[in-house]
């Protein structure tokens, strides 16, 4: 298929002296054809299928076409062999770009931590576009692995390259923002497209029924009828007849309009009383049909009938209603209003498909964990709210509680995904004259129904029992300051892991000052012992990046990643570190971030490579949760890379090597 | 048809413009070339050719595909592709193959010329190619029908090289795709003249650098390591 734009096209280059001959007419209409060809392509031979390798591979695949053969045509194909130096820092400033066709290409720093020693590059990516950039010499010593082909442009070429194309010049200068970028796009294009499925008016009617629908038959008594709406919670009753095909529908307002008010004995059948002849949609029209109807004709459902006319369904206007997005304001409002556990439970489902709606439209990940801590704080607060009130902890707009509810781990730090179990704990106040035990007694039946009611609405318990309801949480600022202190003391295992946890806390209801007052305590007892945080450091480093020696990455039996424990965590826990080190007050892991830039002098261009490496793996956790429970699966954080596209597999890659690179200056501060 | 016995009986019709006999004239002081040169800085042309068979007498050329190795470097812009206008195109089956259709082989360039601008291309450069007796005949046979010349032109045949130079595969590796297989060369196109030809420019790249490990000065050694692996296959 690409043959007929190739016959007449003839090599350029230097060595083709005789080109113009070439093209001289042969015969009058012949000549005409070959100079037409000649012009409309790029007089280049370059074989198609060198063309398809680029267009697979990141950058080039944006690149535009009239760049990549500019590029193509000058450039050569190298072979090393297993074990040949491709570019060394004894070769001075770097001559050529790399592009590596096939095989594998290792990089090693000569003089460096042992972390960030190894580099793997694979099957179309580029080097050193660093070295180039700067015009020096490599800092890796790069060997083939395996045999290895390259395309290879010199360097006067590279840079003539970067002024010819946008695309190439952002990639060279912006490396990993621009590939996530790219991947984000993507991602949202995919998602996107997925919401408007799902979302839109333009879905089908069954593909919105929600339940089997129940009806009975016109002689049923109205009596009978209403103690079936009473039992399945129904504002109506379809009638139909033997062969279920729809006579009427009874509605509460037909109870008022025509049997209340007409005086109508409810041991009357209800085909007496219904509303005949009800409206009928198929159940291929589409959602936004169903809410013509409704809004032309006044009615608040819609019937849903097979082609036989038997009944299929029943729509009503609140189902068309929750197909249109969630708005935040609304969502708020509805959440401080809030005033019964189900209105909580169903508040929570919105709260979901707001965050899932917002995470289509292309909102970062930064924005959707916050918003998800937002409005999942919002919701954990009526609930809690409501529990003390019932409790007579509290009074209906009263002053706030002698309480302070405090939530842990990744609440803490305002970074919940999709999927989150329960992390919290309670500080109180203890009366004059009453005794910590005595509180806890109190506190302690209404924290267990807060924490139910949190699993109510979406929050699994924690497997742990890291909960309010347990007497080890609901503590006194006292018992709080005596356990952190044995922690940062001792030190065990299990004392770090806490400490990994509730260090991290952050008051989410309640008397904040308790909170504050705990975070001062503790900042100043962790600067008087610094054995614990290089203790802590010790811990961190442990868990280290999955980045394979021949694979590009480590994984499990299940041939998946974990990118939470793998990915985030590495992240998650320096920043912590690290943060507690300078005395910052912060838990969010990006806020720490940011705050231990200026005292640990670190460029400003290193932390926001960590940074964007961190929203990218928590985009992907958010995506794969996302993927999980469309699929109608468990959530969970296990990826496998085997399955994600190219240049995600790349970035990810990336991504751990930032994490890499942080866990060195973990290292390197705490001498480990 | 008439075209077709005149050749059989070493009689070709050559039918050349003045201007085309001006090339011609111009490029037969380079077909004779000195093999001596050093590999180090000089130029090879890998090529491929696709035909209307295998069969070396009744079969001819339908398209060349070849692509240039400087200093043991690939150029991608040093490459040549074209196809041989055709009387009448090649039987299905075959067609298949190269997946060179009917009315593309009929479009193709008319045969002197695209011999002449493969000659141009080659420019005196001594090639490679994988069981080169193939290409050369189809090569050699229609010089001689359409530009009435003899093409005798240094070469060195990839088939014996490569197993010269790693005896450890030599017995276990015949075909092309074996080769390639064995080095992990994709080829998105086999078949293809030109894709084929930089398939094979890879496997010479890795000759050349087998054969630099063995102080190969020049062209004349590779051929007389690729001599030495015939003789070693002769006396099997």
């Amino acid at each position: 298929m690409h043959w007929p734009q190739r016959w007449a096209t003839i090599t350029t280059g230097t060595f083709n002296k005789t080109r113009k001959q070439l093209f001289r007419p042969v015969g009058a209409e012949h000549g005409l054809a070959l100079l037409i060809f000649d012009w409309c392509n790029t007089l280049t031979t370059i074989h198609s299928s060198q063309l398809s390798f680029f267009a697979r591979h990141a950058p080039f695949d944006r690149m535009e076409r009239e760049h990549l053969l500019w590029m193509l045509e000058r450039m050569q194909l190298a072979y090393y062999a297993k074990g040949e130096v491709i570019a060394s820092p004894q070769q001075g400033e770097a001559t050529r770009f790399f592009v590596i066709k096939q095989g594998l290409v290792r990089g090693a720093r000569i003089a460096n931590t042992p972390q960030d020693a190894v580099l793997e590059l694979h099957e179309g990516e580029c080097f050193p576009v660093g070295a180039l950039l700067g015009r020096r010499a490599v800092t890796s010593e790069y060997r083939a692995e395996e045999d290895a082909f390259c395309f290879e442009l010199p360097a006067l070429q590279f840079r003539e390259l970067i002024e010819l194309s946008v695309v190439f010049k952002d990639f060279c200068t912006r490396r990993i923002a621009a590939l996530f970028e790219q991947s984000t796009q993507a991602m949202q294009a995919q998602l996107s497209h997925a919401s408007t499925e799902q979302q839109s008016l333009s879905s089908t009617l069954e593909s919105i029924i929600r339940r089997a629908p129940v009806a009975c038959c016109p002689d049923t008594t109205i009596r009978s009828a209403l103690q079936q709406m009473r039992d399945a919670h129904l504002g109506s009753m379809i009638v139909t007849d033997a062969a279920q095909r729809p006579l009427g529908i009874f509605t509460l307002r037909d109870l008022l309009e025509r049997v209340v008010l007409a005086d109508l004995p409810i041991d009357q059948p209800i085909g007496n009383a219904m509303s005949s002849q009800p409206v009928t949609l198929p159940p291929g029209a589409l959602a936004y049909e169903a809410a013509m109807v409704m809004a032309r004709k006044g009615f608040r459902h819609v019937l849903v009938t097979e082609q036989d006319g038997t009944l299929r369904g029943i729509v009503s206007e609140r189902d068309l209603f929750s197909l249109q997005r969630v708005g935040l304001r609304q969502l708020s409002t509805s959440l401080r209003q809030a005033d019964s556990s189900a209105t909580l439970i169903s508040l929570g489902k919105d709260i979901r498909e707001l965050t899932h709606n917002m995470m289509a439209q292309g909102v970062a990940a930064e924005q959707i964990t916050l918003l998800i801590s937002t409005l999942n704080d919002l919701l954990t607060s009526r609930i809690i709210e409501l529990e003390c009130i019932a409790a007579g902890l509290q009074h209906e707009n009263a002053d706030q509680p002698e309480l302070c509810w405090l939530a842990l781990g990744s609440e803490g730090r305002l970074e919940q995904t999709f999927y989150t179990d329960q992390d919290n704990g309670i500080i109180f106040n203890v009366p004059e004259g009453g005794t910590a035990d005595a509180v806890r007694q109190r506190l302690l039946p209404v924290a267990k129904r807060i924490n139910e009611a949190l699993a109510e609405c979406g929050f699994p318990l924690c497997g742990g029992g890291i909960m309010a309801s347990n007497s080890k949480w609901c503590l006194s600022r006292e018992e709080w300051q005596k356990t952190f202190a044995e922690w940062i003391d001792h030190g065990s295992p299990e004392d770090l892991l806490n400490a990994s946890i509730f260090f991290d806390f952050r008051s989410l209801y309640g008397n904040a000052s308790f909170a504050a007052a705990l975070r001062g305590w503790l900042n100043k007892k962790i600067s008087g012992t610094p054995r614990f945080l290089h203790q802590m450091a010790a811990n961190a480093l442990r868990n280290r990046p999955p980045l394979g020696v021949i694979r590009d990455f480590v994984v499990g039996q299940q041939q998946t990643l974990d990118i939470k424990l793998n990915g985030t965590t590495p992240f998650v826990d320096a920043a912590r570190i690290l943060g507690l080190a300078c005395g910052s007050s912060a838990t969010n892991t990006v806020q720490r971030l940011r705050e231990i830039a200026g005292p640990l002098h670190i460029g400003t261009a290193e932390i926001e490579g960590w940074i964007e490496a961190f929203y990218f793996l928590q985009t992907m956790r958010l995506l794969h949760q996302y993927e999980c429970s469309a699929r109608g699966a468990a959530m969970n954080n296990h990826v496998n890379p085997e399955q994600l596209n190219d240049l995600d597999r790349r970035i990810l890659k990336e991504a751990f090597r930032q994490s890499r690179k942080m866990q060195s200056r973990l290292t390197m501060e705490y001498r480990l | 048809m008439i075209r077709k016995l005149l050749a059989h009986f070493g009689q070709p019709a050559v039918t050349l413009s003045a201007e085309q006999h001006l090339r011609l004239d111009a490029l037969k002081t380079k077909l004779s070339i000195d093999r001596k040169a050093g590999l180090g800085g000089s130029r090879i042309v890998v090529v491929d050719v696709e035909t209307t068979g295998l069969n070396l007498a009744s079969d001819h050329l339908i398209a060349i595909g070849a692509v240039a190795i400087h200093n043991g470097h690939i150029a991608l812009a040093d490459s040549f592709e074209e196809v041989l206008r055709q009387k009448t195109e090649s039987g299905k089956a075959n067609i298949l193959v190269h997946g060179i259709g009917g009315s593309a082989q009929r479009a193709g360039l008319p045969p002197e010329e695209a011999l002449l601008a493969f000659l141009e291309y080659l420019d005196g450069a001594p090639f490679f190619a994988f069981h080169v007796a193939f290409d050369e005949t189809m090569l050699r046979k229609a010089c001689k029908k359409f530009l009435g010349i003899n093409f005798r032109h240094a070469w060195v045949d990839l088939a014996y090289l490569l197993p010269e130079l790693f005896p450890d595969y030599a017995k276990k590796y015949h075909a092309l795709d074996d080769w390639l297989a064995h080095f992990s060369i994709g080829n998105d196109a086999r078949h293809n003249a030109l894709a084929d030809a930089l398939a094979t420019a890879q496997l010479g790249l890795i000759a050349l650098r087998a054969a630099r490990a063995r102080r190969a000065p020049d062209f004349k050694s590779l051929q007389n390591m690729e001599k030495a692996q015939r003789w070693l296959n002769a006396s099997h």
